[in-house]
């Protein structure tokens, strides 16, 4: 199987997508000549011209209103949101029409858009440029939610996204871009809502998103050293999730973990710990931990946003607290 | 490119007798609806927020009237009007408005979320110039393919304040969609007068498109014939590609924000000046040739109608609860 | 034809409005269109328009607030009749006091807490230990249960039910003490060597609890936990003897003889109620004392320990006290005692003396704040007045709870305890 980076695996499935349905477009500020701040749609304007790759002026509203209006009337969207912070220019159209069209129109139009937006802490982007904020568009009814990790997923997911007749909020890392992974040789569509299991264990269940994922795998490691073993859960699809997997694996394992870069007060990972203790509430054996960044705007400094944002150690120290004894 | 405003009705042409008796009913049939849902909502039997459009039928009637069937229009709160005028039957809107499954949205909407995809209705919004955005998508789509058809967005002037208004406009320019942005200014954005939001001359409002190059045409906004033509004029500009249109239709607002506002905010005598000399009907009653025989059985015809829509609406059917959730997604 | 007048619904979410003062009066003719009367909303006062031509035949609300749709006036052609529809009722407020959450939740505690059930009054086949206090209030629960609660996983409560295993005797190796999953499958096992019966070879008999023992290892796992400390005195029994010679002779044919026992008994409740610190239960933080003495006699039977209740022991005679306590020991063997029985003791007598036991420390029988361990009357050698003598002795050792009974006062009642052994007729 062919190794491609995560960004390559984006751009793959932006392609394919550009490829075999002529509805599909691309709107998004720099996405043309520059090939995207993060460079994930780097010689697709060559590939398939200004009118297929538009550039916009900085103007999220309407771009996303835009992306709205197109998706109605049968087109295929995909907007490209440069950092995720900037979704709060967008929110309005985003919550108040892309999610709700459908439910007010008692079924008549449906809003297939999907987009496509990067966060994350890491080389000091400061505060306006790091957010994680997955949980918010968990909390709207009407929208659904990807966050994938790994190079195969992300490619897998962002079709599947493409294909939804729902508006999509799809989360990228701006750190996981260069990461390396395997992915199958044609493009295998990865449906929404199915979680994955990349490690299996015994005694501990950690469920983690995004970066946090590959934070999560090199704890188990240690873990492991020290005689834990430590399963790792991804859902991949926050919304909608699957809770089946998760309340599998903590029956199992007895213990769980939910882990996640975004500020750990009222992120995912409280929702996470919620569905747990109400299905897997006879089988808890200790209490729920979360991992998360600490609760404050990311500070500049290298210095400070280490401390801020949750790494493997602090997963590691999870884990063992679970397993803890007085 | 410099716009030029252009005043509807220049160019020669005129408006039919028949096409504007045709105007007359439609716009008495507005207005039969707008009292009589004044009516039920005292009454207690709608729930919910009314905003009725009585004082603006001539925008909404001569700007639908100049659009195909398969051109699309986004509304305000103040939706009645245009989804009456883009052609959903006011049986229809009125089981909305009373919460029924017979309604446009299948009482999934209420009154500022009328949709009806059949006629071109992409639905009113609450949120005040949140259908702008997609509007342009929508022109955006028909341009990508090449159809001839145009969307069109209903707004007032409280509108043009907010940023999506701007953005939208904006982006619509640049990329030349066919597009119509019909502004209807009545002066007032709920109870804030124009001197309170407007730094310039409220007659002036177009001069915003200016900003983005865009072409705009004036019309007074109770003579519907006037409304007519620079709506017909707006669409076979956007229609040939040659990019987006607003049109500035000064209108009058006759009654409350909301069924219910006591309009502390207005002047007494100011308004009961513009009752009497600004309705689109009266003024257009006084230029047609209308008997009274014809104009009672045209009144009653459209009270008729009304009073059927409300009596179809009490039968209709209450949606099931388990329902609720049946259209959240796909 | 007569219209009423009816409030209307001015605005979304207004359901009653004011009517501050009518503008036109009874018999004035009004036009549509006329202001009518003037109404105080939420949000601003207005006037309300009359929808109809007419005369204002009837004010029927002047002034107050009304709910929209009420009728407050009759607009119709002058002299015509007018009659109404009564006002509806308004509706009754629901008399109960719905429970908060919070005293919901404090009633699922306690109904959840409950580790056995509520035993109905009459017990068929055996006798079993008291198992709580009659419940606390319906108030007062959660902080009860809060505080006498056992820290435990979900997990380790289920294998725990589902095994019939009481968490009170586990030890928790879990963070703050918590039982965990691990701490129940280990406890599952017994951790002390098999009973003083030699097994057959090969084979260890194990004895499950039943559910008297379980109550008894619970409770007095509970006991344990109480700061306690021990006196002990020797008293010289040849007095408790002869009384209990006296009372005997005045027994009658076929009634229950009495014994030393019963007499020791006797004086013990008597010196309860004069020192009322010992007569008492340690319960929520609460020292409550007692004016009666309800003794508790701990009697073995082949089920295991129970304690049934002499109730006023302080006022019964000897023959009366040997009398209660034959029957409540028969009945206690043959496993037919009621809760009545058992309950609202203050203060226990254990006695091991028929074992040649000489002296022995109690453990407390809670929430009683002290307990008197009672060893066999033997003859031994006495110091009297610098003289060396022999004479019946006995030793008992009074548990005491420190949390209710300081030092000082588990010595009073017991120097007071060893005077009446010493000489009854200062009890009697």
């Amino acid at each position: 199987m062919p190794e491609v980076t995560y960004r390559e695996a984006v751009r793959d499935a932006l392609t394919h997508a550009l490829r075999t349905d002529e509805r599909v477009f691309l709107m998004g500020e720099d996405i043309g000549e520059m090939g995207g701040s993060m460079g994930v749609t780097q010689g697709l304007l060559d590939e398939f011209g200004p009118k297929r790759i538009r550039n916009t002026p900085i103007s999220e509203m309407a771009i996303v209103g835009t992306g709205i209006g197109s998706a109605m009337q049968g087109m295929r969207p995909v907007v490209e949101i440069m950092y995720e912070d900037f979704l709060t220019l967008s929110m309005e159209q985003l919550v108040n029409q892309a999610a709700k069209h459908r439910t007010m129109s008692g079924g008549q139009v449906s809003v297939p858009l999907t987009i496509r937006t990067q966060g994350g802490a890491g080389w000091s982007p400061g505060a306006q440029h790091a957010q994680q904020l997955e949980a918010w568009f968990v909390h709207v009814p009407g929208l659904k939610v990807v966050f994938a990790s790994t190079p195969a997923d992300v490619r897998g997911l962002l079709w599947a996204s493409i294909q939804d007749e729902n508006p999509v909020l799809f989360f990228e890392h701006r750190t996981l871009y260069p990461i390396k992974g395997e992915v199958p040789d044609e493009l295998e569509p990865i449906p929404l809502g199915r979680a994955r299991i990349h490690r299996e264990g015994e005694d501990v269940t950690v469920v983690a998103t995004g970066r946090l994922v590959h934070e999560a795998l090199e704890a188990a490691e240690a873990a492991e050293q020290e005689g834990i073993s430590v399963e790792v859960v991804d859902p991949r699809t926050l919304q909608p999730l699957d809770e089946e997997t998760i309340l599998e694996s903590v029956r199992k394992t007895t213990r769980c973990v939910t882990a996640h870069e975004a500020v750990t007060r009222g992120g995912f990972g409280a929702e996470l710990a919620a569905v747990v203790q109400h299905g897997a509430f006879d089988w808890l054996d200790a209490p729920i931990e979360r991992v998360g960044a600490k609760f404050g705007p990311l500070p500049f400094a290298p210095a400070l946003e280490q401390w801020v944002v949750p790494h493997a150690a602090d997963v590691l120290d999870a884990v063992r607290r679970t397993v803890a004894r007085a | 490119m410099a716009t030029v405003e252009e005043k509807a009705g220049s160019g020669g042409r005129r408006v039919s007798e028949e096409v504007l008796k045709g105007f007359f009913r439609e716009m008495l049939l507005i207005r039969r609806f707008e009292e009589k849902v004044e009516e039920r909502f005292r009454a207690g039997e709608l729930p919910g927020f009314l905003h009725v459009a009585i004082g603006q039928e001539a925008a909404a009637t001569g700007v639908c009237a100049a659009l195909e069937r398969d051109d699309v229009i986004a509304s305000t709160h103040r939706a009645h009007a245009h989804a009456i005028a883009k052609g959903t039957p006011v049986e229809r809107i009125m089981a909305e408005l009373y919460g029924k499954v017979e309604g446009c949205s299948r009482g999934y909407g209420g009154s500022m979320h009328l949709y009806d995809v059949a006629v071109g209705n992409l639905g009113a919004n609450a949120v005040v110039a949140g259908g702008i955005p997609g509007i342009v998508g929508a022109a955006l789509a028909f341009q990508m393919r090449g159809e001839p058809r145009v969307a069109v967005a209903f707004f007032g002037d409280g509108a043009t304040n907010t940023g999506t208004f701007h953005e939208s406009l904006n982006l619509a320019q640049l990329w030349k969609v066919p597009a119509v942005f019909s502004l209807e200014n009545n002066g007032w954005a709920e109870s804030t007068p124009a001197r309170q939001q407007l730094p310039l001359p409220v007659d002036e409002l177009a001069k915003r498109a200016l900003a983005y190059g865009m072409k705009t045409i004036e019309a007074d906004g109770q003579d519907v014939e006037a409304v007519y033509l620079a709506a017909l004029a707006a669409r076979e500009h956007a229609v040939a590609g040659k990019g987006p249109v607003l049109v500035h239709l000064r209108t009058h607002r006759l009654t409350g924000h909301y069924v219910g506002d006591p309009q502390v905010y207005r002047d007494k005598d100011e308004l009961r000046r513009e009752r009497e000399t600004k309705d689109p009907i009266e003024l257009l009653r006084a230029r047609l040739e209308l008997s009274e025989s014809e104009l009672e059985t045209i009144d009653a015809a459209a009270t008729a109608e009304v009073t059927a829509a409300v009596e179809f609406a009490k039968a209709g059917t209450d949606p099931p609860p388990e329902d609720a959730l049946k259209y959240v997604y796909a | 034809m007569a219209v009423e007048v009816k409030l209307p619904r001015l605005g979304q979410g207004m359901e009653a409005g004011t009517i501050v003062r009518w503008l036109k009066s009874e018999g004035e003719n009004v036009v549509k269109g006329d202001p009518l009367y003037e109404l105080d909303t939420d949000k601003v006062t207005q006037e309300v328009e009359a929808e109809a031509d007419g005369v204002l035949l009837k004010i029927v609300v002047s002034d107050g607030e009304v709910d929209v749709g009420t009728t407050v006036g009759v607009i119709g052609a002058e002299g015509e009749e007018v009659s109404l529809e009564p006002p509806e009722p308004q509706p009754a407020e629901p008399s109960e006091p719905k429970e908060t959450p919070a005293e919901e939740a404090a009633r699922r505690a306690v109904e959840g807490e409950r580790e056995e059930p509520a035993e109905p009054s009459d017990r068929s086949s055996q006798g079993r230990a008291v198992e709580r206090e009659p419940s606390a209030p319906r108030g007062a629960p959660a902080a009860a249960e809060a505080r006498g609660r056992m820290k435990a996983s979900p997990l380790a409560r289920r294998i725990a039910r589902e095994r019939g295993i009481e968490l009170a005797s586990l030890r928790g190796t879990g963070p703050d003490g918590r039982i965990v999953a691990e701490d129940v499958e280990r406890g599952a096992a017994p951790s002390r060597p098999a009973p003083a019966e030699a097994p057959a070879v090969g084979e260890v008999e194990v004895v499950e609890l039943n559910s008297i023992r379980r109550t008894i290892a619970r409770r007095l796992t509970e006991a344990w936990e109480a700061p306690v400390f021990q006196l002990t005195v020797t008293a010289d029994a040849s007095e408790l003897v002869a009384t209990r010679e006296q009372t005997l002779a005045l027994v009658a044919e076929g009634d229950v003889k009495p014994t030393v026992n019963d007499v020791l008994t006797r004086v013990v409740a008597a010196a309860l109620v004069q020192h009322r610190a010992v007569n008492a239960h340690f319960v929520e933080g609460q020292i409550r004392r007692h004016s009666a003495a309800h003794v508790g006699i701990a009697v073995a039977t082949p089920n295991g320990l129970v304690v049934p209740v002499i109730r006023d022991a302080d006022r019964k005679t000897v023959r009366e006290i040997a009398s209660a306590r034959a029957d409540l020991v028969s009945r206690a063997r043959e496993g037919k005692l009621q809760l009545q029985d058992l309950e609202d003791g203050t203060f226990t007598i254990s006695n091991l003396g028929m074992y040649g036991i000489e002296q022995f420390v109690a453990v407390l029988n809670p929430p009683q704040v002290a307990i008197l361990a009672v060893g066999a009357i033997a003859d031994r050698s006495l110091v009297v007045d610098g003289e060396l003598e022999v004479a019946p002795t006995m030793t008992m050792t009074l548990t005491c709870d420190h949390r209710a009974i300081d030092g000082s006062e588990g010595a009073e009642f017991l120097r007071t305890v060893k005077a009446f052994v010493e000489a009854p007729a200062l009890a009697l």
